[in-house]
């Protein structure tokens, strides 16, 4: 089975691609608009650098080979989304040729990246016509075309998780539901192809290639013959049908695009600082830290923020003691954890307390988990010790029980007090809680 | 250049040709491409493939504005509730 | 004071503008008028076509912006060649524009409305726009002076595309002067136009035309006698005019209708009757249905022929040898051109073969004979080069035109040899009587 996708992004600028017309914002229908995202005659495009630059950074994320200079093209099809019923799209001179992503120990090889804009959205009407709002007409998109090295439709799945991860991180991409993926899906089960067009959203691309597997696979059982052709998934009812042989013949007659010019984006691209790439990180932590191939991909495969603050850990305290922390109970608990400044240096000045001996290894993870999970049970028992210095607190300062009721800032008198006391050994965030918590009891 | 040529052309142009038409564009479009041909020994090099002087590097920066007022842009389209109406697609 | 008052009279009996301003006089310091694929709020802009009546543009096109802020009042839109295919303005669904030396021939194309106005009209200055020669057509046969710029030297922001790698806007008028007068002012950068941006400024002052290389070429009698009196004439005026060949211009007319109609064919593409200009056809049609009984109406016979001809030569499978051949093609014939301006300011020709024809010897042209008309205006326009058409003699009473063609960005050279032109050169105005 050889799996292939086509995987557009819409890329975070702020500005449309063409035109300056805001990405984000007034949700009513054609209220982002202008003569040239709408077609209008007389209007010219001109690029937004932030998209070029985008889109730049992607391929050398994908370990692309970037040409020289680019250029864009006219893909010419009628349809009543399209504004001027062309895209102006990347044909020859993609942004990005031949580049490979792994996944996990498996390359997969990507053919190109190329820019384009997004037209327009339709909605049907009941009587037949169609409504269209063309505020996401000339958004910016990357489209990265995968070779069919993709071999079945989990590891499709894994493979756009994956994809995407590094994406939001390379381009500042914030997940929200509005810039969400879309897919094409290339599938073959035997020596002919169909192509799944346009898919949204990472469970929908495995339930479509799900589908064409089993469909395919049917046929060829009974002896049939897989015809070429471009099909639809229905999200509602998790099949794909073949799109309507069309009456028009896709030619789209490609063009040079000659109202924009030329791009040297070699030399762009010989400027732009990306981040490490998360296989560069793979690297540098085995040569490093001396961790495995495989321990180091588990890490940073999880969430590139836990390869960070591994080695923030590191810094901090030892090679050995963080591999030993982040490989167990941050790993086991960063699954709904949401990392912030405040709660990773605390698990930061944890692991300090159990290196210098304050505390033992066994409470040192119940506490980072504690930390992590929020979880009322494990904190009860971190808690014991301090409960009692806290408990000790309020029995020599009964006033302040009283005082709480009338003004909670009354805790911080024993906040304090029990922070001078410990001397960092618990956090900020523990003692608080830890106060308040038993206050309220004693109300 | 035969008409069916021509019709499969004019279609994907979208355009839907009477007889008389069809006939007059085949007649055209033979003589013209016959013409053409001295095209195919012309000397030919791949300087500048998309502007005859070179138009490089312009870029705009990624500032948000709106100079025309969506609304006034809307006053002569066709539409329903802010939404320009179209034809079918289904 | 400018006085309109005689407008609807002239505009009656030329039909050079496709709409005028409904003003009797104006308080401007002078009168321009704008191709109608010029957009200019106040105006529709229909570039002779039916399928964009009722669109109303909200904003000016740049040459128009610029023109009004340095004091211009605008008169109207002229009349042209639908989209601007065309050589003879016939293909307007808003009339043909009459010549005023014979009303029985036309005014060239496809910027014949403009190059009537500047005729007929004094002190006008008329925004022209050249994809293949339609500012030096229309000038040649209405005995004017038209100048096309290096593409990219005025912005396109408000043109309503042809080829877009060869569309340039210009300037057409009686008098000489008024090139040099108003190309400063719509030139130069313009960020809504990126192929307007980071290019040799035009020079402040103009440098004399000192050579040029005469390009001999098939054309009637009448022409080849009035070029070879302008060339003894030039010579007087110690311009050193020496005769060469030039191999590869015989490829240009195929590789620019090539290119021309390839883009034209996806600009053309945009108007199926939504958004803007017709739309008043059946929506509940389905989209493929609806886009073609609309475009099928509303586009124009000439408009059909170049869509149907640019759309075959980017078909796949012909895309090589048509549309990237005639890139290629184009290069070779600028490298040409670029060998002679080493040795010359210059290429002079005649501007058209042939004196303006009349319209019944048009009807019986065929597609191909019409494109063979531009053989000589074409080679610049094609290589983005600015050329000027300056009158040069008389034959059978029609004005003939001359064309000299400079390197890119050497427009000024251009100004300043049609304005010394001028001064050695007796105009015949046509005869204007109202």
């Amino acid at each position: 089975m050889k799996i292939g996708l086509e995987v557009h992004v819409q890329l975070p600028t702020r500005s449309k691609m063409f035109c300056s017309c805001p990405t984000e914002g007034d949700a009513e229908p054609n209220t982002r608009i202008c003569p040239v995202c709408m077609g209008f005659p007389g209007s010219k495009p001109s690029l937004n650098g932030e998209a070029l630059k985008l889109g730049l950074k992607l391929a050398k994320m994908l370990e692309c080979s970037i040409p020289d200079t680019t250029w864009f093209s006219r893909k010419i099809y009628f349809y009543p989304d399209l504004a001027k019923n062309f895209q102006i799209t990347q044909q020859e001179t993609p942004v990005g040729l031949g580049g490979v992503y792994m996944l996990g120990d498996k390359p997969i090889r990507i053919t190109r990246i190329h820019l384009e804009e997004d037209p327009g959205k339709i909605k049907r009407t009941s009587d037949g016509s169609s409504l269209i709002d063309y505020n996401r007409s000339g958004i910016p998109l990357a489209e990265i075309v995968t070779e069919p090295d993709i071999s079945s439709p989990a590891e499709a799945r894994k493979f756009l998780a994956s994809l995407l991860a590094d994406i939001r991180h390379t381009i500042d991409l914030e997940p929200d539901s509005e810039r969400s993926v879309r897919c094409d899906c290339n599938i073959s089960v035997g020596k002919e192809r169909c192509e799944v067009k346009n898919v949204t959203g990472l469970k929908n691309v495995e339930r479509a290639l799900t589908f064409e597997v089993v469909r395919q696979t049917k046929i060829l059982r009974a002896g049939g013959k897989i015809e070429r052709e471009t099909r639809h998934f229905d999200e509602e009812r998790k099949v794909t049908t073949s799109a309507r042989k069309k009456e028009f013949e896709a030619d789209y007659g490609y063009i040079n695009e000659p109202d924009l010019g030329t791009y040297h984006i070699a030399r762009m691209a010989s400027e732009i600082e990306n981040k490490e790439t998360p296989m560069e990180m793979a690297v540098r932590f085995e040569n490093d830290y001396g961790m495995t191939a495989k321990a180091a991909r588990q890490i940073i495969s999880t969430d590139i923020r836990l390869a960070g603050f591994f080695e923030d850990l590191a810094a901090a305290t030892d090679t050995e003691t963080a591999k030993c922390l982040v490989s167990g109970v941050v790993s086991s608990n960063w699954k709904g954890f949401e990392p912030t400044k405040g709660s990773l240096d605390d698990i930061i000045s944890m692991v300090r307390r159990f290196k210098e001996g304050k505390i033992t290894d066994v409470e040192c993870n119940m506490r980072v988990r504690c930390i992590m999970t929020g979880d009322e049970d494990t904190c009860r028992i971190c808690s014991e010790d301090l409960d009692k210095i806290v408990g000790r607190a309020l029995d020599e300062n009964p006033s302040v029980i009283a005082d709480y009721a009338a003004n909670e800032k009354a805790a911080n008198r024993i906040i304090g007090a029990v922070m001078k006391e410990t001397g960092g050994t618990y956090s900020s965030a523990e003692i608080v809680s830890a106060v308040r918590r038993l206050i309220t009891e004693r109300l | 250049m035969d008409r069916e040529t021509v019709i499969r052309v004019a279609r994907s142009a979208h355009l839907e040709l009477t007889e008389e038409e069809i006939e007059l564009y085949r007649r055209d479009l033979e003589e013209i491409l016959d013409y053409f041909r001295v095209l195919d020994d012309a000397p030919s090099s791949d300087d500048l493939l998309v502007n005859p002087v070179e138009v490089t590097d312009v870029l705009r920066s990624d500032e948000p504005h709106m100079e025309i007022p969506a609304d006034t842009l809307l006053e002569d389209v066709n539409t329903y509730e802010r939404y320009v109406r179209g034809p079918r697609v289904q | 004071m400018i006085d309109l008052s005689k407008l609807p009279a002239i505009n009656e009996r030329y039909r050079m503008f496709s709409e005028i301003t409904s003003e009797a006089s104006a308080d401007a310091e002078f009168a321009f008028s704008a191709k109608d694929n010029l957009t200019a709020v106040g105006f529709r802009a229909r570039a002779g076509s039916a399928i964009l009546e009722g669109y109303e543009p909200v904003f000016d096109a740049a040459c128009v912006e610029k023109m009004r802020s340095a004091g211009g009042f605008l008169v109207g839109k002229t009349n042209m060649d639908e989209f601007g295919f065309g050589s003879f303005s016939v293909n307007s669904a808003y009339g043909v524009p009459r010549n005023p030396y014979d009303a029985e021939r036309s005014c060239g194309g496809s910027s014949g409305g403009a190059a009537c106005a500047a005729a007929v009209m004094d002190g006008h200055v008329a925004l022209g726009v050249s994809t293949g020669g339609s500012i030096a057509c229309p000038a040649s046969f209405c005995g004017v002076y038209g100048m096309a710029p290096t593409y990219g030297r005025v912005s396109k922001h408000g043109l309503i595309d042809y080829g877009n790698s060869m569309d340039k806007v210009g300037i057409l008028s009686g008098d000489a002067k008024d090139l040099g007068r108003y190309l400063p002012v719509i030139s130069g950068e313009d960020r809504r136009d990126p192929t307007s941006c980071n290019h040799p400024p035009l020079a402040k002052k103009f440098r004399k035309l000192k050579s040029v290389a005469l390009v001999r070429s098939e054309t009637s009698a009448g022409v080849d006698a009035a070029i070879r009196a302008a060339e003894e004439e030039l010579r007087s005026m110690s311009v050193d005019v020496e005769a060469v060949s030039m191999d590869t211009l015989r490829y240009a007319l195929p590789a620019y209708y090539v290119l021309a109609s390839a883009e034209g064919s996806t600009n053309i593409a945009r108007y199926c009757g939504l958004r803007y200009g017709r739309q008043d056809g059946d929506l509940s049609m389905k989209f493929d249905d609806y886009f073609t009984s609309m475009r099928s109406q509303y586009l124009g016979e000439e408009t059909k022929r170049r869509v149907i001809l640019g759309t075959f030569t980017r078909m796949s499978g012909f895309r090589d040898k048509y549309y990237a051949k005639a890139l290629g093609v184009r290069n070779a014939i600028i490298s040409e051109y670029k060998k002679i301006f080493e040795r010359f300011d210059a290429v002079l020709t005649p501007t058209m073969p042939f004196i303006s024809p009349r319209f019944d010897e048009i009807s019986g042209m065929s597609a191909l004979e019409s494109y063979r008309a531009d053989v000589l205006s074409v080679p610049p326009n094609l290589s983005g080069l600015p050329h000027v058409s300056m009158p040069c003699g008389y034959s059978e009473g029609m004005p003939v035109g001359m064309m000299l063609t400079a390197d890119h960005w050497n427009d000024d050279m251009l100004l300043s040899a049609a304005e010394d032109w001028q001064d050695r050169f007796t105009a015949i105005p046509p005869e204007v009587s109202l």
